[in-house]
């Protein structure tokens, strides 16, 4: 037994291991992790996450944990059970060593005791306020104090205030507690500011860690290799390499053994590039003049009427406000609270895709917007001062719910500026950076100092230690011209709303009042009464009498309209007519000056590494900079303040901004054309979109790939030219129709040898539905449009003052209220965003479009639309023949075949049969089947 | 093997093909199935297919389906289940710690200790505590596993509502129902594989979040089957049209479908698309035979209290959730409007009306489970998001009701390999926090999973690269002392 024991040292049972199994990683050269295995002594002195072993604690030991579970190593398979068991025992016994190596007890230093003032401490004693004169933000101001005297005598905890205050639970004051979100400092921190002071609180010279001119250490030259990561290159000009699209997928069909697909017939082509382009199909007038016209440039001249439409923007923006995660409301808490104002970055989003602004101004706005001109201290606010400010929405899209009223520590708000960083990483970089956050990449070169030195990009605006909720973080900036017709217009709508709001709430209670005389009139009026009072509390805070009242209301409430007396029904029509009549003041209002920006603020905190990710385990200092992989690993990232005359600005966003679009950025431009090329085939070049990384896929034509990133730079970084590249190649133009041979060669369309049929999205099939019915309200912009939510829980957009419904883009997008139409047809939950949607087909969206009572209106409007233009050509009753024959023109852009014709005209008479005396039905039922149809929801 | 003992499968098997019978050879070799087509959308590396076909867990399962009875507000577990005669007598008197140990993030307006509102007996052969307020379910004390051990970590309720649901304190995570048909699939492909059953007179708190599929595909969510009026949302025309009209247009659908489908061959998706439409239909047929509950005997309808006005609503979605199981359905949740067991004020009158609308019908549908043998393969779990402090708290003048307590509550378990008549797990003399046994929500939800054959660790969803699981990424503990 003895002897066994006796054995179980790191020297004879673990040092064997970790070099035959772990330090081709976690060498000094190359720490993996900050890992560095090959010394007893730095195995003991751990890696990013702490210490690697818990003696006697297996459960609780890195080590163990990642080897048990496989995930380690991660080359050559997993360990084999008796090492895994080995390590096991190892660590029960005690974990020892033949010979211990010394390792010197740390002392701390500011950098342990900064970070726990700034977690409980500076809130109250820090940039916003200095109470009693006091800022704990650097041991200089700790040892200066405040108005009682310094806050620590060096060598002295007991003497010291700082510890008295704490220790005797006088600070943090339990009754500001939740008020400023902090959390009473647990016995080991206070141990470590008593240890810290006891040893004369010492401070040493330490730089934070950034780039520098020396080899990174953490990431090697062959991590940069990585296709991605590498810059694309320029198709040298050689007579015989590709010099367009069809060139490059050519060669790749060739090499296959196949062709080209023919080119699609010109009502596809019509039908394909409208949707795609701004996402309905065409009006039948268009329809025709496209396929009658004789030119054969017809097709390019199509492409370039597309591109000009204001539509375009609609459609195309909307892919970006998955990407950038757009919703209305804040989400995170049950009362999900409305972002009032964030359809002004949704506008901005539409406006930078018409105007086809440059994709690195388009990024350099919404990153930095703020630090490109000083609006803080300019004379005149401009309209690009309010453009640019705008923009920077785009960080704000993540849920956050720092407003509310316990949700808004430390840990949530470093949620929020984890999502901004995860809409950066996968939207724009191609990267996945969630993971980051508490360790180092499992398979990207992206060491989780890497993560933090991002965080600290943004310390400058998101600072979780100054932060700012989601109530307080909007900026009131407009123009003279904004703040000139605010004035004119809305003095007299905000009276007239005024007077409307106390008609709504009398109506309210007279509305609740019939339900209550209507169903219970021998309920007494002091029952009414409290009724009405019991409605206006919470559930939780009702009284067992008022929780007995609301019930019987509510009860009531509920019946079904039929069951409804006819007071009750009126009263409820006059609630709504005064809340349209509000709708309609609303309308006619100057938008508020108010926007959803982000800015830098000038003093942000240091930025510490979180081991694990834990807000309370600091690691150590690190300043701004980008992934070490992107760049040679030995150029400092420079930082300059942008106004250095002017406002206070880090200018930490605008240099990574700057570095992001600069022409030679090796993932920019890929990740873009990419995407625009994954919106056109359904299918990116590189399938992941979101992941560049070692564990993405590598692109099916990485010459292509490369070839469309330069073109893309080349031309001024403009995406309407990528679709005109993209959209006028042979490529594009194929046929959808799949062969045998297609399907023995290339089953998936790898190589792009069709076009891909794909099924319409919510918004274009929301979209194309209204305007084939002829029922689409194509005003644009400004706030959302509002939905209601049925008993039922279905969730449709109202109708707008015209009487149509606006384009999806336009309608309101709560968390917690999607449109239940836009939902039933994958319209994504924003956590944070969507990088891709998923396209599901389930039997829901059948029951929708065949049940659903909107689209048979939507059904009806189409066929009073046919019976308009039928009847409008010819003396005679119209036979069922041209209104098949109108029916397809309007929903397909297509005639039918001849057996499309004939069905439809067997199935005409047969409706007209089984609806006798209704004029109107089967016509109604015809074109509510071909709204249903697979010819209509999917797109050749 | 011997540990997983398979299910008695041949009862609900022999009515599943009686029910294919009734329904007429149309149902009886209709395959499944909702498709999902986008998988490229999830990145290839997923544990399991994305569709709802039935398939093997991990292991052996003890349990092929779960009805989660969700006590929304948070139930008071020292008035209904762990009494404290201790705090009895204590009553009035001030806590007699930190009140900021009480847990929750104001300290303002706490009031005094507050003794039980009820009185308790022992119940069973297990002698189990339980209040007089819970007269029925304390008929079956021997069928049921208290956990009175239970912690989490958010004293609100937004945030333990998500995590008691989906493991995460946040938003937009799968929850425990989306993970299981994920993992397992549906037996019948005519009924949703995740029925939510709520309340008529409105959502729980966090409304449809608390059956969300998160990042999952949306397939995977919970499928709300109203009792009264049409079942799922547009399942029956909300519009006025002839019969023969609809049969026409479907039949013209049909045509019109095949002709299209004729001229695009090896589109697999305009197939799943045509059957969508046809699962449609089945379902129209389905779920109105699931939720007819006319043809259930008197004295089936009597136990549930369906009838009499106070149980009626919940013994009704009790039966329901009877039926579905019955029928293959893998997972059902019962929830109430808002969240009536927050009782802040009036806490023994508050908490006692509940008990009176719950309490028949959760006994019935345990004694209904259990004579048609099917509680040994259906997990029946009751419980809410947290529990109750032992102090009372002041809410507007009064002091009548208690806070949050998320140090410690009582959930319990019955049927689907749960051991019957145990009480598990210790609180403080206060019934304030858990001093033996603790059981966190990932251990109760790695032991619902395990009971249904899934093991939490190879249950994984993969998100931009990173592994996604129920139960997060520290281990959790099947608590293997509660199972039979």
């Amino acid at each position: 037994m003895e002897a066994k024991d006796s054995e179980l040292v790191f020297e004879t049972v673990i040092a064997p291991i970790l070099k035959a199994h772990c330090v081709d990683c976690h060498n000094p050269e190359k720490q993996k992790g900050e890992l560095d295995l090959t010394t007893a002594k730095n195995f003991l002195r751990g890696g990013e996450s702490g210490p690697v072993v818990e003696p006697g604690d297996p459960e609780h030991s890195r080590l163990f944990e990642l080897v048990h579970r496989g995930e380690m190593p991660k080359k050559g398979g997993p360990l084999s059970e008796l090492q895994v068991e080995t390590i096991r025992e190892w660590i029960v016994a005690g974990a020892e060593f033949r010979e211990a190596p010394k390792v010197t007890e740390n002392l701390p230093t500011q950098h342990d005791v900064i970070p726990v003032m700034l977690l409980r401490c500076t809130v109250c004693h820090g940039p916003g306020q200095q109470q009693g004169e006091l800022d704990l933000r650097t041991p200089v101001a700790m040892k200066k104090g405040g108005k009682s005297g310094p806050a620590l005598v060096a060598g002295n905890p007991d003497e010291s205030l700082l510890i008295q205050r704490i220790e005797s639970e006088a600070c943090p004051p339990r009754e500001k507690l939740l008020s400023v979100f902090v959390k009473r400092p647990p016995s080991a921190e206070v141990k470590l500011l008593r240890d810290w002071i006891l040893a004369g609180a010492p401070e040493v010279e330490t730089a934070p860690d950034v780039a520098t001119t020396e080899p990174d250490t953490l990431v090697s030259e062959e991590d940069r290799l990585h296709w991605a990561f590498v810059v694309p290159q320029r198709t040298p000009r050689a007579t015989n390499s590709p010099i367009n699209v069809d060139e490059f997928v050519g060669a790749g069909l060739q090499k296959a053994g196949l062709d080209f697909s023919p080119e699609a017939d010109r009502d596809t082509l019509i039908r394909r590039a409208y949707l795609d382009l701004v996402g309905m199909p065409p009006s039948v007038e268009e329809w025709k003049k496209w396929r009658e016209r004789k030119n054969s440039d017809w097709y390019a001249a199509m492409i370039d009427h597309l591109l000009a439409s204001p539509h375009y923007g609609e459609r195309w923006g909307r892919y970006w406000l998955d990407l950038a995660g757009y919703a209305d409301s804040e989400g995170g808490i049950s009362a999900d609270p409305v972002r009032t104002v964030a359809w002004k970055y949704r506008d901005y989003v539409i406006q930078a895709f018409n105007e086809d602004k440059p994709y690195d101004r388009f990024l350099l706005e919404q990153l930095a917007g703020d630090e490109l001109l000083d609006w803080k201290k300019a004379d005149v606010i401009t309209d690009e001062m309010v453009e640019n400010l705008t923009a920077t929405g785009f960080l704000r899209m993540g849920i956050d719910q720092t407003g509310s009223r316990t949700m808004n520590f430390v840990p949530e708000r470093l949620g929020v500026i984890g999502d901004a960083i995860d809409v950066l990483g996968s939207g724009v970089m191609g990267l996945t950076m969630e993971c980051v956050r508490c360790h180092t990449h499992k398979y990207d070169p992206i060491p989780q100092r890497d993560y933090y030195r991002l965080k600290a990009i943004f310390q400058g605006a998101f600072d979780e230690h100054d932060w700012m909720s989601f109530k307080t973080r909007t900026l009131q900036v407009a123009t003279p011209e904004q703040r000139k017709r605010h004035a004119e217009v809305n003095p007299p709508l905000e009276a007239e709303l005024k007077s409307l709001e106390s008609e709504r709430k009398r109506a309210d209670v007279e509305r609740q009042m019939t339900i209550l005389r209507e169903h219970y009139p021998e309920q007494s009026a002091e029952e009414n009464q409290e009724t009405l009072v019991a409605l206006k509390k919470a559930d939780n805070q009702r009284t067992q009498t008022q929780a007995i009242l609301v019930k019987k209301f509510v009860t009531a409430d509920l019946l079904p309209d039929a069951e409804q007396p006819k007071a009750v029904l009126a009263a409820r029509q006059a609630l709504v007519d005064i809340e349209n009549r509000m709708i309609r003041v609303r309308s006619e209002m100057e938008p508020p000056f108010a926007i959803r920006a982000l800015w830098d603020r000038g003093h942000p905190s240091p930025t510490y590494i979180l081991r694990r990710g834990d807000h309370d385990k600091p690691g150590r200092l690190v300043g701004p900079g980008v992934p070490s992989a992107l760049t040679d690993g030995r150029t400092p990232f420079e930082v300059d303040p942008p106004f250095p005359d002017g406002t206070a600005s880090t200018g930490r966003r605008l240099a990574f901004a700057r570095w992001l679009t600069r022409p030679d950025h090796p993932l920019t431009a890929r990740v873009m054309v990419n995407r625009i090329w994954y919106h056109h085939f359904g299918r990116g070049l590189v399938r992941t979109l979101e992941n560049f990384g070692v564990k993405g896929e590598p692109p099916t034509h990485p010459g292509l790939l490369d070839w469309l990133a330069v073109e893309f730079v080349d031309h001024g970084w403009s995406v309407k030219e990528m679709h005109r590249v993209i959209m006028n190649s042979r490529t594009y133009r194929q046929s959808s129709r799949i062969s045998d041979r297609h399907l023995a060669v290339d089953p998936q369309n790898r190589l792009l040898s069709r076009m891909s049929m794909r099924r319409m999205d919510a918004e274009a099939l929301h979209d194309s539905l209204l305007f084939v019915a002829g029922k689409l309200d194509d005003s644009t912009g400004g706030p959302p449009d509002p939905v209601s939510v049925d008993r039922n829980g279905l969730v449709s957009v109202n109708r707008t003052l015209k009487g149509g419904w606006r384009r999806s883009v336009y309608a309101q997008y709560r968390r917690t209220e999607i449109p239940t139409m836009m939902e039933t047809f994958d319209y994504p939950e924003m956590g944070p965003n969507c990088y891709e949607r998923s396209i599901s087909t389930v039997s829901p969206q059948s029951l929708f479009l065949m049940n659903n009572d909107h689209v048979r209106e939507l059904a009806a409007a189409m066929a009073a639309r046919i019976e308009e233009t039928v009847v409008g050509d010819g003396e005679s009753a119209p036979d069922s023949g041209a209104k098949v024959e109108a029916a397809y023109h309007l929903a397909l852009s297509r005639p039918p075949s001849e057996e499309e014709r004939r069905l439809g005209r067997e199935t005409f008479i047969q409706l007209q049969r089984e609806w006798e005396g209704s004029m109107t039905g089967p016509l109604e039922a015809y074109c509510h089947t071909l709204l249903n149809s697979a010819a209509f929801l999917y797109i050749d | 093997m011997s540990d997983f003992p398979t299910l008695q499968t041949s009862r609900r098997d022999f009515f599943a093909r009686t029910s294919d019978g009734l329904m007429g050879a149309a149902l009886t070799h209709l395959l499944s199935s909702d498709f999902f087509g986008g998988q490229s959308a999830l990145g290839s590396d997923v544990s399991v297919p994305l569709d709802l076909k039935s398939r093997q867990g991990h292991h052996p399962a003890r349990a092929k389906s779960v009805i989660q009875l969700f006590m929304n507000g948070g139930p008071s577990q020292m008035d209904l289940f762990d009494p404290k005669p201790v705090l009895n007598r204590m009553d009035g008197k001030p806590f007699p710690g930190n009140v900021e140990e009480i847990g929750n993030q104001s300290t303002a307006g706490i009031g005094v200790m507050m003794g039980g509102q009820y009185n308790f007996s022992r119940h069973g052969q297990s002698g189990m505590w339980m209040a007089d307020v819970l007269p029925h379910t304390a008929k079956m004390a021997d069928d049921i596993c208290l956990i009175n051990s239970m912690w989490t970590d958010h004293p609100n309720h937004d945030n333990a509502l998500y995590k008691i649901h989906s493991g995460r304190l946040f938003m937009g995570y799968p929850t425990l129902g989306a993970w299981t048909v994920y993992g397992l699939g549906s037996e019948n492909q005519n009924l949703p594989a995740y029925v939510v059953l709520n309340d008529e007179l409105g959502l729980p708190k966090n409304g449809t979040r608390n059956w969300t599929s998160g990042f999952l595909p949306p397939t995977f969510q919970g499928t709300r089957l109203r009792p009264t009026g049409s079942p799922i949302l547009n399942l029956k025309p909300q519009f006025e049209q002839p019969s023969a009209v609809t049969e026409s247009a479907r039949g013209l659908l049909n045509r019109l479908d095949e002709i299209h489908k004729k001229d695009r061959p090896y589109q697999p998706e305009l197939d799943a698309r045509i059957e969508t439409y046809g699962l449609a239909a089945r379902m129209q047929l389905s779920a109105g035979e699931a939720l007819d509950i006319g043809r259930e005997k008197p004295h089936t309808l009597e136990m549930y209290g369906v009838g009499e006005s106070t149980t009626d609503s919940y013994g009704r979605r009790c039966l329901l959730a009877r039926r579905l199981v019955e029928r293959g359905v893998r997972f059902v949740q019962i929830f109430l409007e808002e969240q009536p067991w927050d009782s802040h004020v009036d806490l023994g009158p508050n908490h006692r009306a509940i008990c009176e609308r719950t309490d028949k019908p959760v006994a019935g549908l345990l004694r209904d489970l259990k004579q048609r043998g099917l509680l040994d393969s259906t997990l029946v779990i009751w419980g809410g998001e947290f529990g109750r402090t032992p102090t009372t708290q002041k809410s507007g003048d009064v002091y009548t009701g208690r806070d949050h307590n998320m140090q410690a509550f009582t959930s319990w378990m019955a049927g689907g390999g749960i051991k019957g008549g145990l009480s598990y797990g210790q609180t403080d003399e206060f019934g304030h926090a858990v001093v033996e046994n603790p059981v966190s929500v990932h251990d109760f939800h790695a032991t619902i999973l395990h009971q249904l054959g899934l093991h939490h660790e190879k249950l994984y969803f993969n998100r931009s690269g990173l592994e996604e699981r129920l139960t997060g990424i520290e281990p959790p503990r099947v608590v293997k002392e509660i199972l039979a």
